[in-house]
């Protein structure tokens, strides 16, 4: 799988009438309504919503990790509805970086072995020296030899995304990435999200509850009931606060 | 707690299921071996009552020691004297003997696979004819119906027949079933029948019977009867009822079924012993995953002692329920390993299974009582879990430090070592000698497993170093999964470790015993020709007909001929019996070297000689020129003259006499061997003279067996070869029954593995959500696998060959003289752990890789 040219402003992953069911009849759950939502080349996106809206349903069928029930879901010109169970896995290894809530690090491998994961599954070196910076940007260039267990909660996120960043991946979707720290360590891990945008050029998505979080990004998408209702631009916590008390959410 | 216990089994099926697995089998293979072992006891039971009846009395020599077929015989005069006794109806003379072989109309004599070819002289009280008649003149004979239908015998045909003595022809006249008018109750046991003076000749004992049946008449007492015979016959005979005629016969064939009993247990023991140590592991891992939940328990409430009791409950319910399966798949195995004795060339008696009350009560002890007390230390283990564990991520269980694993786990394998130490050089054959090397070794392996997490994790890490660096990040988070648990990897390696231990143990014992009896047969053969049976089997070869060696020795070519017999319990020396071996001793020095230390073979009387190995001269403390008093089986006596001391027991044994004096004390007459020497050439001879008259004699060798379809001739190197092999297969036919330990060990890897997969199911979501295919996610499960196996696979091998080595030490000089280590064995022991343990990874891995990566991501 090679990544398309870069273009200003080209569209890195989109969902085109995703829909998204579980169950069926009585118990049916519809998690995403036919989505449509373009996520563009460069930006850091914030989706934010009500508990059991389709967040991170959405996040999963993005990044090849579930499948919609019916629609398309795009990452570059690849369209996942198409790809093999292994040709997901690939795309998720060498296209689509992933952050997880917590535990997002494999505890018998050291930070940097973390970090270099996804090109050690390929069998490739990657490029050494993006992977310096990367790491040298997380702040951690002196714990990098050590294990999960040592270090604290703000600075595995930072592992996950550094890991997420290093294989320079179209997009990186992030479910919640700081919902179990506190304030300050979500400060650490979203800084160094908001410079990977805007000094590396990577495109991320986060889904977030915090509207100081959601503050980092460019953009804004308010989702209800598997529905895409509203947007914000250049949101401030203000600003989103007021939309969410707008859709009584 | 019962009802949390019962829950907590419900809600985790594959736990539970996993966990009874085991269980399971170590009951089946207790519940097995018992079984088979009680129902061929009642197989044999019933054969002996059969062969008991249709008499009221038997009378036969008195016999203190010694085989059956070696008893003094009845002389005819006797049984004249018994008819002249008051309230005697008629008498039935009985005649046996041992490898009587009809050869089919193809020319291939008719080898029951197992049980003995015996010959009968006709008996109306126990063999019914089905078909013709009994015979009644020379030169006929009946056969069993079984016999008969499985070889298309046909009634009016003429079979060739090889007996103790000759190979003659005899016409089949009738076919009788045994035991029964209805149905023959044989055991496989080939059957010949002759006419009673036919077999007298043609057994060669013209002057006697084994014993004499005795039908009393309507009226009389049958004790009565046997007082008055006793009375008239005196202290030479016995006189027995029917009821310890069977009884007799029946306490001889259990001799053997305790012997098969025996081996059947010890394999049992190995299986239970390796069955404990799974468990054991896995209620350890299961509680390691469950400390979350425990927390919450002691969270909500819940004491100390309720947690313990409902980790116990548990493993009661686990204890009972495997039993129950256990005793109904041991009744499967029982039929099983029927069929793979069978199949290996052990058949054993057909017959129902027996299912003994004691046997299901051994069951339950083992079942339950392995489970309870595997559970134990978990059990307290869980008292100590703190309402803490619940919140936290991941709260881990105290290991035992490894210090104090080293300290505890050396002190109690030395204890093992010394038991085992004591128990070999105690001598061989007594209960406590065996029982010592029971708890030794069970000690020894229990200390051998407590140190061995103390060196897991090097291990394995050292083992997984190339995995790691050849075959990236599968290998890689492989061979971190090997090295992640240390006790874990220990105890899985451990259920292999003792499989494999055994299998080295036997492997240079064997090794070391084949090399020494091959360089003593290197050295020893002197003779250029063996003639013996040509069956190959284990157990001692069925014998030939003597006349064979006449004929052969009257060759041209051939220049003597010696004949060799063997007895078990031949003689009798200071109250204990010994194994003897029968041989021409003049020509004895020039068939085999038996490395005569001092005396001469050849020298003195045949029919007072004794040759005695050293160790038997030491431990009677008598040398050449002194004599010994020996009883033989027809309870005569004889003052032996020892007149050479030998070091060689791989021909001889460790008691030889002549063939002269067995032929006065034993009526059988077939030999269990014999060499030939080619007469040497006169003058100087070439080369080719040389081969020409091997190829010569040979060939006239051959021309004689060619009446003798049972038996075969090699010559030294062909000789060598069989011993060889024979003994080689011998040692295969250990290591593959100890090797049955593997299936279990395969299930406890399975088992471990499984659990280990489930505990880390978040982290392999989150490697499979970063891009890991499912292809080298099932590859790091067979890496670790791969390295947990080959660390038990080496371990037990290194304890295998150190305790073998000790072991050959240990044994008598006459036995094994080298330590052999047979290299290629042990490295292919080592592969076959690794491949059972890639078996064993592939469930585990199939179920990884199919496992749904959100719900793995979501699983804690
Ligand atoms: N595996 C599943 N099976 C059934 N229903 C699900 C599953 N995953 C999510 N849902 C349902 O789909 C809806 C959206 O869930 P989710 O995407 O997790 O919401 P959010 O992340 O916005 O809180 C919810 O109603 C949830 O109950
Ligand atoms: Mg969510």
């Amino acid at each position: 799988m090679t990544s398309s040219p870069t273009q200003a402003l080209a569209v890195a992953a989109q969902a085109v009438a995703a829909s998204k069911i579980y169950g069926s009849g009585d118990t049916e759950v519809r998690a995403l309504d036919a989505i449509d939502v373009g996520f563009e080349q460069g930006r850091f996106t914030a989706i934010m919503g009500p508990s059991g809206s389709g967040k991170s349903t959405l996040m999963h069928c993005m990044a090849g990790l579930d499948s919609v029930t019916s629609g398309q879901v795009i990452i570059g010109d690849t369209d996942l509805t198409t790809l093999s169970e292994k040709d997901l896995t690939l795309l998720r290894r060498d296209n689509v970086g992933f952050v997880f809530q917590a535990y997002n690090l494999v505890p018998t491998l050291t930070a940097i072995e973390n970090i270099t994961l996804p090109m050690d599954l390929a069998g490739s070196k990657g490029d050494t020296a993006w992977v310096d910076e990367v790491v040298g940007a997380t702040g951690l260039t002196d714990r990098v030899k050590h294990r999960p267990n040592e270090l604290s909660g703000g600075q595995q996120q930072r592992v996950a995304v550094a890991r997420a960043l290093a294989g320079k991946p179209q997009i990186i979707f992030a479910d919640e990435p700081t919902g179990n720290v506190d304030s300050n360590t979500a400060a650490e891990i979203l800084g160094f999200m908001r410079s990977a945008v805007d000094q590396m050029g990577q495109t991320i998505v986060m889904v977030t509850h915090d509207p100081v979080a959601a503050s980092y990004a460019d953009r804004v998408v308010f989702l209800v009931d598997g529905k895409i209702v509203d947007e914000l631009a250049d949101p401030t916590p203000q600003g989103i606060r007021d939309h969410m008390t707008q859709l009584g959410a | 707690m019962f009802k949390l216990a019962l829950r907590s089994l419900i809600d985790k099926k594959l736990r539970f299921a996993l966990t009874t697995f085991v269980v399971v089998l170590g009951v089946m293979f207790v519940v097995g071996s018992f079984t088979l072992t009680d129902s061929l006891r009642s197989t044999f039971a019933g054969l002996a009552r059969d062969i008991a009846q249709g008499a009221d009395l038997t009378v036969r020599a008195d016999q203190s020691f010694g085989g059956d077929f070696d008893r003094a015989t009845v002389p005819e005069a006797v049984g004249e004297q018994v008819l002249g006794v008051e309230g005697v109806d008629r008498i039935q003379p009985e005649l046996g003997a041992l490898n009587v072989f009809i050869v089919d109309s193809e020319g291939n004599p008719i080898r029951p696979p197992g049980p003995p070819a015996l010959g009968f002289n006709f008996n109306p009280g126990t063999f019914f004819i089905t078909e013709g008649r009994q015979p009644g003149a020379p030169g006929e004979f009946a056969a069993d119906t079984s016999t008969a239908a499985n070889n298309g015998l046909l009634v009016g045909e003429t079979y060739e027949i090889s007996g103790p003595i000759s190979a003659e022809p005899f016409e089949l006249v009738g076919v009788f079933n045994f035991g029964s008018p209805d149905s023959h109750t044989g055991l496989g046991q080939t059957m010949a029948a002759f006419e009673l003076d036919e077999a007298q000749r043609f057994f060669g004992m013209e002057d006697g019977y084994q014993a004499i049946s005795v039908l009393v008449s309507t009226g009389s007492e049958v004790s009565d009867v046997q007082a008055r015979l006793e009375a008239a016959l005196g202290d030479d005979y016995r006189v027995i009822t029917q009821e310890v005629d069977a009884a007799e016969q029946e306490e001889d064939f259990n001799q053997v079924v305790d012997i098969f009993n025996t081996i059947l247990l010890v394999f049992a023991f190995i299986a239970v012993f390796v069955a404990a140590f799974i468990i054991n592991n896995t209620f350890q891992i299961i509680l390691g995953q469950r400390v979350r939940e425990i927390g919450l328990w002691r969270a909500i409430g819940a004491t100390p002692r309720q947690v313990s009791r409902s980790v116990i409950t548990e493993s009661a319910i686990v204890g009972v329920v495997a039993t129950i399966i256990g005793i109904g798949l041991g009744l499967v195995l029982a039929l099983m390993l029927r069929a793979i004795l069978e199949l290996i060339g052990f058949p054993l008696p057909p017959g129902p299974l027996t299912l003994r009350p004691r046997t299901v009560g051994l069951a339950l002890l083992v079942g339950l009582g392995v489970t309870m007390i595997s559970s134990i230390a978990p059990a307290l283990r869980a008292r100590k879990i703190s309402p803490v564990a619940a919140l936290a991520h991941d709260f881990r269980l105290d290991a035992t430090s490894l210090r104090r694993r080293v300290i505890a786990g050396g002190t109690v394998f030395a204890v093992g070592v010394v038991a085992l130490a004591a128990g070999m050089t105690a001598g061989l054959d007594t209960t406590p000698t065996f029982v010592l090397l029971g708890i030794g070794a069970v000690l020894a392996f229990v200390g051998i497993n407590t140190v061995s997490p103390a060196f897991a994790r090097p291990a394995a890490s050292a083992l997984g170093r190339p995995v790691k660096s050849l075959f990236g990040m599968p290998g890689r988070l492989g061979r971190d999964n090997a090295a992640r648990n240390p006790r874990r990897t220990a105890s899985t390696a451990g259920a292999l470790l003792i499989g494999l231990a055994l299998m080295g143990l036997a492997a240079v014992v064997g090794e070391s015993v084949k090399k020494t009896f091959v360089n003593i047969i290197e050295n020893a053969v002197e003779a250029d020709y063996f003639i013996r049976s040509a069956e190959t089997g284990f157990g001692p070869p069925p014998g030939f007909p003597a006349r064979l060696a006449d004929e052969i020795e009257a060759l041209d070519e051939i220049e003597s001929v010696m004949r060799i017999q063997f007895a078990f319990g031949g003689l009798s020396v200071d109250g204990e019996p010994r194994d003897i071996v029968a041989a021409d001793m003049a020509l004895a020095d020039d068939h085999f070297d038996g490395q005569v230390s001092s005396g001469d073979m050849a020298a003195g009387d045949p029919l007072t000689a004794l040759a005695l190995h050293s160790d038997s001269a030491e431990s009677l403390r008598v040398g050449v020129g002194d004599t010994v008093e020996a009883t033989f089986p027809d309870n005569q006596t004889e003052t032996l003259t020892v007149v050479a001391i030998f070091e060689d027991a791989a021909i001889y044994g460790n008691w030889l006499i002549d063939g002269a004096l067995w032929d006065r004390h034993f009526n059988r007459n077939d030999l269990a061997f014999a060499s030939a020497r080619i007469a040497d050439l006169p003058g100087a001879v070439g080369e080719a003279e040389q081969a020409a008259l091997q190829d010569r004699s040979r060939a006239a060798i051959e021309g004689v067996l060619d009446r003798y379809p049972t038996v075969m001739v090699e010559n030294q190197a062909e000789f060598r070869q069989t011993q060889e092999s024979q003994l080689t297969a011998l040692i295969r036919v250990i290591q593959v029954l100890i090797g049955l330990s593997f299936v279990i060990a395969l299930i406890g890897i399975i088992n471990t593995l499984s659990l280990s997969v489930f505990e880390r199911i978040h982290e392999i979501g989150l490697l499979r959500s970063v891009g890991m295919t499912r292809k080298q996610l099932r590859r790091s499960i067979y890496w670790e696998a791969l390295i947990v196996a080959v660390f038990g696979g080496l371990l037990g091998v290194t304890v295998g060959t150190v305790f073998g080595v000790a072991t050959t030490l240990a044994l008598p000089e006459s036995f094994v003289q080298t330590v052999a280590v047979p290299w290629l064995d042990l490295v292919v022991f080592v592969l076959i752990s690794a491949v059972a343990g890639l078996l064993a990874a592939i469930l585990p891995a199939v179920r990884a890789g199919r496992m749904n990566i959100l719900d793995a991501i979501a699983h804690e």
